[in-house]
């Protein structure tokens, strides 16, 4: 099992992060990696079991299915249907939590999944670098920069 | 009952700040409320179950027993056994996580307690602050811009 964890600090207030990321159907809004998205069958995007259908910038296709959204923790937790990643029982969850010290949110992104062994360290690199980062730095950029 | 959190972050990798946090027994080595910290019965400060004893700078004393410790997920909980003030069915919880990006450290300390009618809003300040937040900013003054020492943090 490879497991991915990144975490950052981002400038705003919890509230205001998780408005902006909530959307499960939202990604192409604030991820600079993802150019469209819809939800399959016409179900709300916050309807748990929903499933995504998003395009990258780079032309690869997912399939994700939503399996925890807590307005209240402030976390969603997703699996991956259908990609080209060649990744088995990915499981990822986004959270996000209040930074009492300042208007400020900790972010925390995880994954785990199985893969062959011999990709996993690239695995772990490009989903943790080019997806996870990548979307607290354009998070970080939207809120106005690091949070201290 | 009255929930609190209150969170940080030090600009410090987690394994520097669980070396102040976890030993239950070294309090007082860093937290500017507490004179002298005592365990219970000869036992050891990560045993589960033991006792601290405190005596605060304002020459009052407390106990706490240590409910639950993890070196893994770094964390430690605690509840209030014998009290100067009126916390009662007090439990806290403290917990780090590594912020990845900055090799920095998110430490967040929560807790519930219930207190005498009217005294709500000052016990609240009182934890929040003079417990919480001092804690915080002592723990920032030792390490932030500190080179790491060896063999100690």
């Amino acid at each position: 099992m490879a497991r991915v964890y990144v975490s950052s600090v981002i400038n705003g207030k919890s509230d205001r992060v998780w408005a902006r990321v909530r959307d499960f159907n939202g990604l192409p809004s604030w991820h600079p990696g993802i150019a469209e998205s819809r939800i399959e069958n016409g179900e709300p995007a916050d309807k748990v079991g929903c499933v995504r259908d998003f395009r990258l910038r780079n032309g690869d296709r997912i399939r994700e299915r939503l399996l925890g959204l807590s307005d209240f923790d402030l976390f969603c937790t997703y699996s991956i249907l259908e990609s080209p990643m060649g990744v088995e029982n990915y499981v990822a969850t986004l959270r996000f939590t209040p930074i009492t010290d300042g208007d400020r949110t900790f972010a925390e992104w995880t994954a785990e999944f199985d893969c062959a062994p011999e990709r996993e360290g690239e695995l772990v690199s490009s989903i943790g670098g080019g997806v996870f980062q990548a979307g607290f730095d354009a998070l970080k950029r939207q809120f106005g920069g690091e949070g201290r | 009952m009255i929930r609190l959190v209150r969170s940080t972050i030090i600009d410090a990798p987690t394994d520097r700040v669980w070396a102040f946090l976890r030993d239950f027994n070294g309090h007082d080595q860093w937290h500017p409320a507490v004179a002298k910290s005592a365990i219970e019965r000869g036992q050891s400060s990560d045993k589960i179950g033991c006792v601290r004893r405190f005596l605060l700078r304002d020459g009052s004393e407390l106990r706490e027993r240590l409910l639950t410790l993890s070196d893994l997920e770094q964390t430690f909980s605690y509840c209030l056994l014998e009290t100067p003030v009126p916390l009662f069915n007090y439990v806290a919880h403290v917990r780090l996580a590594p912020v990845t990006d900055g090799d920095r450290t998110f430490w967040e300390w929560r807790c519930s307690f219930s207190t005498r009618r009217g005294e709500e809003a000052e016990m609240t300040r009182m934890v929040g602050e003079d417990i919480y937040d001092a804690g915080f900013a002592a723990v920032r003054a030792r390490l932030v811009g500190q080179a790491p020492v060896e063999g100690r943090a």
